[in-house]
């Protein structure tokens, strides 16, 4: 019996503690990410993924794109990106994340980040016809690399 | 117990004694049993955010309110029938609707824990309207031609099923602040 | 009876037989099957009531009422999340752009302008478009015709935004114009119109005669559209669109053909009335009256968040001098308003939360008459 009432002291006294409002650590979704989710996550998704037929994959186009100089403007001044409310290098921060975290394949070694400078040369122009540049430009690289 | 000072002894002898001359053994079991396992209507342990995957419990310290209500903190921009009414929850659909991933995405401020959440409004597709818990609140919602932000628009048509709306959610996915 | 009596006695018989034979004692005629049809040409106190339907988004709805005698004319049966009809100037036919499923709310979507006989108001012609028509609160700005109602004009959202073009003349879909990242129809002319972007700036578009596309040319930021947005709900004063903010300015964008310029704004409230918390507020919250130069506007006092809000009055402001001309009492609270454009107007109100019309005088403001019950979720005022 008194081994039990030790125990159920013990119990009594754990629970009394845990119930204590301990300061838990507030994990922040970090702002790099909170940014894409609040400007680009509710179209191309959490994975980038998009809707086919609707909303195009960037899982494998953003590596590609990024490679050349007409991809990276593309990436800038398609409308989602150049007309968001974020800045040069919010939007900077962003292009880059997504690059190395939303793509299939890993991500070449001479892949450089978006600067805010960059960003700033491309943004002032909002493409209109999106679907032909797009296409275009995959072609085009598809074309490089078939040669 | 040899290393217990012997006056916490004393203390625990005699509160067995009086406790085997007025609690039956059974019942003091499954008291303590309760205590231990949480059962016993505690508040639930606050949730380390931005970590769990279980969703919080709605009415609690941290997370007040009814998610069947139109003043639900989560609801500071929704526009549609509220899925808790329908048969979803605050974050999930009702049977046989469509999840559409497609949506837009904003954020509410929690009274309970003064944090500015990450809300993603997904509607649940591939049904007529619900019908039930109709709720338009417009905090910091842009117009059409912000479809971002914006909740006059049907959000279904990025579904899988079609347009046909049927509710919608509220679903944390971070934390801004 | 003497031989006085006996013509008496058959005069009185001759009138009874005439009395009964006619109306007395003979019975009802029997009737035909019959069915309605409209006058040719409407009145100008018409109004198409536009029921999106939203409890039961499968069967949209449009009624058309007599606003003068508040009499319910007819209606039209037109699908999944119902925008609007089109009317136009013309006459003869009425255009609806409708959806529907091959099961009903799911299956095979297939959009479709229909094409009813005006008098009839039965369907007289289909045109399939693609299916991307937006599906959004109805708004005018969703659905236009050109400015020389040849093309009909729908904003496709899907979420890819897009304007699909059709040629009410050949009853064909000419094509798609991809309008990124822009959003809704204002025409401009006969072969061009704006679409709202993003970032607040104008695209413009212009048309070939046969409406492909011509040009794409963007203007600059108009407004600030962070800080003080406008409504889509603009409407139109000869050559100008008036755009409401949010916060009460009002933004004159004048345009014609491909040329767009912003004016100078003025506000629709008076600091006192800002500090009162007076804002415009509802869904088709403006109305303007061509011939008079007076907007309309709902208002009511709140918040920013109460901006779709109902509201128990209409202001009317003369745009010219842009200054308040007169308040309106509203019986009900409204969201959405209209007037009609002949030189002695109506003005109608409705509200998605309510089931009935209102009629008023637009220019004494007098209540006229309700009429109700009348849909289940009446959002967009069209008049001829």
């Amino acid at each position: 019996m008194r081994g039990a009432v030790y125990a159920a002291v013990f119990a009594a006294a754990c629970s009394a503690l845990a119930m204590q409002p301990v300061a838990q650590p507030v994990v922040l979704t970090p702002l790099v990410q909170a940014n894409y989710m609040l400007n680009c996550m509710g179209c191309h998704l959490a994975d980038g993924s998009g809707a086919a037929g609707k909303v195009p994959s960037v899982r494998d186009s953003l590596v590609i794109l990024s490679r050349s100089s007409a991809g990276r403007r593309y990436l800038v001044q398609v409308p989602g990106a150049s007309q968001s409310p974020l800045s040069d290098l919010e939007l900077a921060q962003v292009l880059t994340w997504m690059v190395r975290n939303l793509s299939a394949q890993s991500v070449p070694p001479d892949f450089t980040d978006f600067t805010a400078a960059e960003v700033a040369g491309y943004r002032g122009s909002p493409l209109v016809d999106v679907r032909d540049t797009r296409a275009r430009l995959l072609q085009a690289a598809a074309d490089r690399v078939a040669r | 117990m040899p290393d217990i000072p012997s006056s916490i002894d004393a203390l625990v002898e005699r509160l067995a004694r009086n406790m085997a001359q007025r609690v039956s053994r059974r019942s003091f079991i499954g008291g303590v049993g309760a205590l231990l396992f949480g059962t016993a209507g505690m508040p639930l342990l606050p949730v380390a955010r931005g970590e769990s995957t279980t969703p919080a419990g709605p009415n609690t310290a941290t997370n007040p309110g009814d998610p069947q209500t139109c003043e639900y903190w989560r609801h500071c921009a929704i526009d549609g029938f509220l899925c808790g009414c329908c048969g979803g929850s605050g974050h999930s659909c009702p049977p046989g609707t469509e999840h559409s991933a497609v949506t837009w995405v904003g954020t509410c401020h929690n009274p309970g824990d003064g944090r500015d959440y990450i809300v993603s409004y997904n509607d649940c597709c591939g049904k007529s309207g619900c019908g039930r818990c109709l709720c338009s609140r417009h905090e910091d919602d842009k117009p059409l031609y912000v479809p971002f932000r914006s909740n006059d628009y049907n959000w279904c048509p990025g579904s899988k099923v079609g347009i046909a709306y049927h509710c919608t959610v509220a679903r944390i996915v971070g934390v801004a602040k | 009876m003497n031989r006085t009596q006996r013509a008496w006695r058959r005069a009185a018989l001759a009138l009874l037989a005439c009395i009964c034979g006619e109306r007395g004692w003979a019975q009802l005629p029997a009737e035909p099957p019959a069915v309605e049809q409209l006058p040719s040409r409407p009145t100008p106190h018409w109004v198409w009531v536009n029921d999106t339907s939203f409890f039961a988004y499968p069967d949209g709805r449009a009624f058309l009422v007599d606003g003068d005698s508040g009499k319910m004319l007819g209606m039209l049966s037109t699908g999944f999340s119902f925008n609007g009809v089109l009317v136009p100037k013309a006459g003869g036919v009425i255009y609806s752009p409708e959806i529907y499923f091959s099961r009903g709310t799911r299956g095979t979507r297939t959009d479709v302008v229909t094409i009813y006989d005006a008098t009839r108001l039965e369907p007289v012609g289909g045109i399939e478009i693609p299916p991307k028509r937006a599906s959004i609160l109805p708004m005018a700005a969703a659905q236009v015709l050109t400015d020389d109602e040849r093309f009909l004009l729908i904003y496709n959202f899907t979420p890819a935004q897009s304007v699909t073009v059709v040629d009410t003349r050949s009853r064909k879909f000419v094509g798609e114009i991809e309008t990124a990242g822009c959003a809704l129809v204002y025409p401009t002319g006969p072969r061009s119109f704006f679409s709202i972007c993003g970032d607040g700036a104008l695209l413009v578009t212009t048309l070939t005669d046969a409406g492909t596309l011509a040009s794409h040319v963007r203007t600059a930021a108009f407004i600030d559209v962070l800080k003080d947005p406008v409504t889509e709900k603009g409407v139109r004063w000869r050559d100008t669109w008036l755009f409401a903010s949010f916060e009460g300015v009002l933004h004159p964008l004048r345009a014609t053909g491909a040329s767009v310029k912003a004016e100078p704004t003025w506000p629709l409230f008076t600091s006192q009335e800002l500090a009162q918390h007076w804002r415009t507020g509802g869904l088709n919250h403006l109305a303007m009256h061509g011939g008079s130069g007076r907007l309309f506007a709902i208002v009511h006092q709140g918040g920013p968040e109460t901006r779709e809000e109902l509201g128990e009055e209409v202001w009317v402001y003369d745009v010219a001098s842009r200054k308040r001309a007169q308040t309106i009492a509203m019986r009900n609270k409204v969201g959405s308003i209209q007037v009609s454009q002949d030189s002695h107007p109506l003005l109608f109100a409705c509200a998605m939360e309510n089931n009935r019309l209102d009629i008023y005088d637009a220019t004494s403001g007098k209540y006229l008459r309700t009429v109700e019950p009348l849909g289940q979720t009446p959002a967009l005022l069209v008049t001829p």
